[in-house]
């Protein structure tokens, strides 16, 4: 397979935009499994969300297993946009919907992996998606891109709220069926849990292919795709070494200038979001239930 | 102060670096693409288009629930004005503002953002305003006023305006500025590299470093209240007994860097004059003329935000100024090439020497091979109130025609041109002088008070409002 097989990323920006939305309840029968005064929510809404997002799937990509499943059986050649929305939508609905929603969404999720299975032909392994360890992985990788993003090019975390957002989100592990007792709960657990996984990542065909085609992903609005290029070098820029070593990358030290660009490359696209249908009123939505958490 | 010459040079020569600025916004391929946000932010650096938002925005127009919404949503820290207009989106939310003029600039999804991002912005919640005055005026808002009305009547791109009384009985308006906003953009603007892409993309081959510094100056300005505040100053000593122009006071001892005070004004929004009748629609229109012309001139400073929202008419051709954020100053040398210009195409009506003038000021490249009839044919639009003597109805097809021969990059005569640094803000007022007039479909024989405001002619007034305006310049004479 090659890259020109993919389809175009045409409306990449409305669709994640109409997909982020459809998650954010307007009237809630409960606050989900997070809520208004967790960190999840504070990270959810933070400017670094699509550079934490690029990475976890650059992140991702290097478990060949995780790579096959995805190689071999998601629509994602045909229709990358609408395989990224789906991710989106899912994402803020386990985060800010209600809980029976959110256990809806994680168990249709379940479902479709009950079915993705076979056989990893660079490893010649077999995996199954729904396999703890594979689902433990991209959980894993997910958790640890959003605090890297969001120290490098967002609002921050301190090792305090690190450790509750790392705890907070092993609900969302183990809704998609991660055992309770194998997630990690704190940034130290995390860090050895990703160091233990190392020597089993590796940059295979399919991940690089993939990958190139979403770091410059053909048919893009000429303005965002500009702005694409800042998110690039912003997700590239925040992988650890190890993982740029094994893609390639050649990556130059992120200066503060540049980091201040990609800051503002950030801003703008956040702003272009805002135009899109509903989202400024579902942002609303979101900043009233924390204000008024805030207050109680 | 040396007087610079000429008048109608201004709409004439704001007209021409309108038209040779078309060179600033050729494109790589045909027609105009308007796309969302990152083309408002081209858009806007290319300085044209509509007053997408009209009028300051009132948040008590907007509804009872839209106003408890805001009241929920503002902002109550400075952190939490970083995170809302941080990481540019204040420089767009600026720059936008900056932008809106003329009516098919601005394409819909264009329009949305930025009227959304607008809209994303809540004001300060009351403790932050006060926090604010106390900090910039050394007293809490209800001792360094009389009265102080802690909702805002209305948002300011970077701020917001409060009502309140000075202990001297004055009604007043308060403008407050965000905490921290003016650091916040500083740094933004400091990065310009994101700027300079956009621009990159929008006009290769131009000198893109001045336009970005001009901007850069120009909003940096914008954000010290204190310049504000001595534009608004300047231009009230000036205008002071006038017959038809009104500038608020501004009150010294209350204004600082980040709060400025100014008399309370009152009077019929813009949008209002849709119901007045057409002479008092004609006359608003000629005060706004003489207005902007005479504050060229004679001041030497050019309002650049000649936004509907910044008038309130008060009948019988009397209007009051508002905001003076935006004023650029002109040297006389500055001015001069716009004159002579105006005077070699409408006065002597010598192509050849306006041509000539066009190469000397920097608009036209010297010896571009084009016939000196499509010159002129091409910049005609721009001239066609000044160019002879008649009675003429300005209309909005007249002031998109305008734009439209703005944004006509494919013209022969775009590929020759370019904009002097100094005239670059001169574009958008003019476009926004424009379409106001079309909007009020102002008639008038603009050529006639222009040779009255023409320092090389000074032609007696040629209406009742410049014999009035006659009376007002002896007495200031007089007094001087």
């Amino acid at each position: 397979m090659t890259a020109d097989q993919y389809a175009a990323a045409t409306g990449l920006v409305e669709r994640s935009a109409a997909a982020q939305v459809t998650g954010i309840p307007e009237h809630p029968a409960d606050d989900g499994y997070f809520g208004p005064a967790s960190v999840t929510w504070r990270m959810s809404t933070d400017l670094s969300g699509v550079i934490a997002g690029l990475r976890s799937l650059l992140t991702q990509a290097l478990h060949p297993l995780a790579m096959a499943g995805v190689d071999q059986h998601s629509d994602w050649r045909e229709d990358p946009v609408g395989r990224l929305a789906a991710t989106a939508a899912y994402l803020s609905t386990v985060t800010f919907g209600e809980r029976a929603a959110a256990e809806q969404v994680s168990a249709r999720v379940r479902r479709i992996h009950e079915h993705v299975r076979g056989v990893d032909t660079v490893t010649g392994r077999p995996y199954a998606a729904g396999d703890p360890g594979l689902l433990l992985w991209v959980h894993a990788a997910m958790v640890d891109s959003v605090i890297a993003a969001s120290n490098l090019f967002g609002a921050g975390l301190s090792a305090q709220d690190g450790d509750r957002y790392v705890a907070e989100m092993a609900t969302a592990a183990e809704l998609i069926g991660v055992p309770a007792g194998e997630v990690p709960r704190s940034l130290a657990d995390l860090e050895r849990y990703l160091a233990s996984v190392r020597s089993e990542l590796r940059c295979t065909p399919a991940a690089s292919e993939s990958m190139a085609y979403l770091l410059d992903p053909p048919g893009l609005d000429p303005d965002i795709a500009e702005i694409w290029q800042d998110v690039r070098d912003g997700a590239v820029a925040s992988l650890p070494e190890w993982a740029r070593d094994l893609y390639g990358f050649d990556a130059p030290p992120l200066s503060p200038a540049r980091r201040g660009e990609i800051r503002q490359a950030l801003g703008i696209l956040d702003a272009v979001y805002l135009g899109e249908p509903g989202v400024l009123e579902a942002r609303q939505r979101i900043a009233l239930r924390i204000r008024a958490a805030r207050r109680a | 102060m040396r007087r610079a010459r000429n008048l109608a040079a201004g709409l004439a020569a704001g007209a021409a670096v309108t038209a040779l600025s078309v060179a600033l916004v050729r494109r790589r391929v045909g027609p105009l693409r308007f796309t969302r946000g990152l083309a408002a932010l081209q858009l806007v650096l290319r300085g044209g288009v509509r007053y997408a938002s009209n009028a300051p925005r009132l948040f008590a127009a907007a509804g009872e629930h839209r106003q408890r919404l805001r009241n929920d949503l503002a902002l109550q820290t400075a952190e939490d004005v970083t995170v809302t207009l941080g990481a540019m989106k204040g420089v767009l939310v600026k720059l936008g503002q900056m932008a809106s003029y003329v009516d098919d600039g601005l394409a819909p999804p264009v329009r949305r953002t930025l009227s959304r991002l607008q809209d994303s912005i809540p004001p300060m919640s009351p403790e932050l305003a006060a926090q604010m005055v106390r900090e910039e005026l050394g007293l809490p808002p209800e001792q360094a006023f009389a009265q102080w009305d802690p909702e805002p009547i209305a948002a300011a791109s970077i701020g917001q305006v409060h009502r309140a009384i000075t202990h001297d009985g004055r009604a007043v308006a308060v403008k407050v500025q965000y905490p921290g906003i003016a650091e916040t953009m500083a740094a933004d603007l400091d990065n310009v590299a994101l700027l300079r892409k956009m621009l990159k993309i929008t006009a290769p081959n131009q000198d893109v470093d001045a336009l970005v510094d001009e901007l850069r100056e120009r909003v940096l300005e914008e954000l010290d209240y204190r310049q504000e505040a001595a534009n608004q100053r300047l231009l009230a000593a000036y205008y002071d007994g006038h017959p038809t122009i009104h500038v608020p006071a501004i009150i010294d001892e209350l204004s600082t860097r980040r709060v400025v005070t100014s008399e309370l004004s009152d009077g019929a929004r813009f949008a209002e004059l849709a119901n007045w009748s057409q002479e008092e629609r004609d006359l608003a229109g000629e005060t706004i003329y003489r207005f902007v012309f005479r504050s060229l001139y004679e001041v030497h400073a050019f309002n650049g935000d000649p936004h509907p929202g910044n008038y309130l008419f008060h009948g019988h051709g009397r209007v009051t100024f508002l905001d003076f954020g935006l004023v650029k100053h002109f040297t006389a040398d500055d001015l001069n090439p716009l004159m002579q210009m105006a005077r070699r195409l409408c006065v002597d009506q010598d192509p050849e020497a306006f041509r000539a003038s066009l190469e000397e000021a920097g608009f036209l490249v010297p010896g571009a091979p084009l016939s000196t009839d499509a010159i002129v044919e091409h910049l005609a639009v721009f001239y066609e109130m000044i160019r002879e003597s008649r009675t003429l109805t300005v209309t909005s097809d007249y002031a998109s025609a305008v734009v439209r021969r703005f944004f006509d990059v494919r013209s022969p005569v775009a590929a020759y041109a370019s904009v002097p640094r100094s005239y670059i803000i001169l574009q958008r007022i003019n476009l926004g002088l424009f379409a106001l007039l079309g909007d009020l479909r102002a008639t008038a024989n603009w050529r006639a008070i222009a040779e009255e405001i023409w320092p090389f002619m000074q032609a007696p007034p040629s209406t009742p409002m410049g014999e009035a305006e006659m009376r007002w310049r002896a007495r200031r004479k007089l007094a001087a």
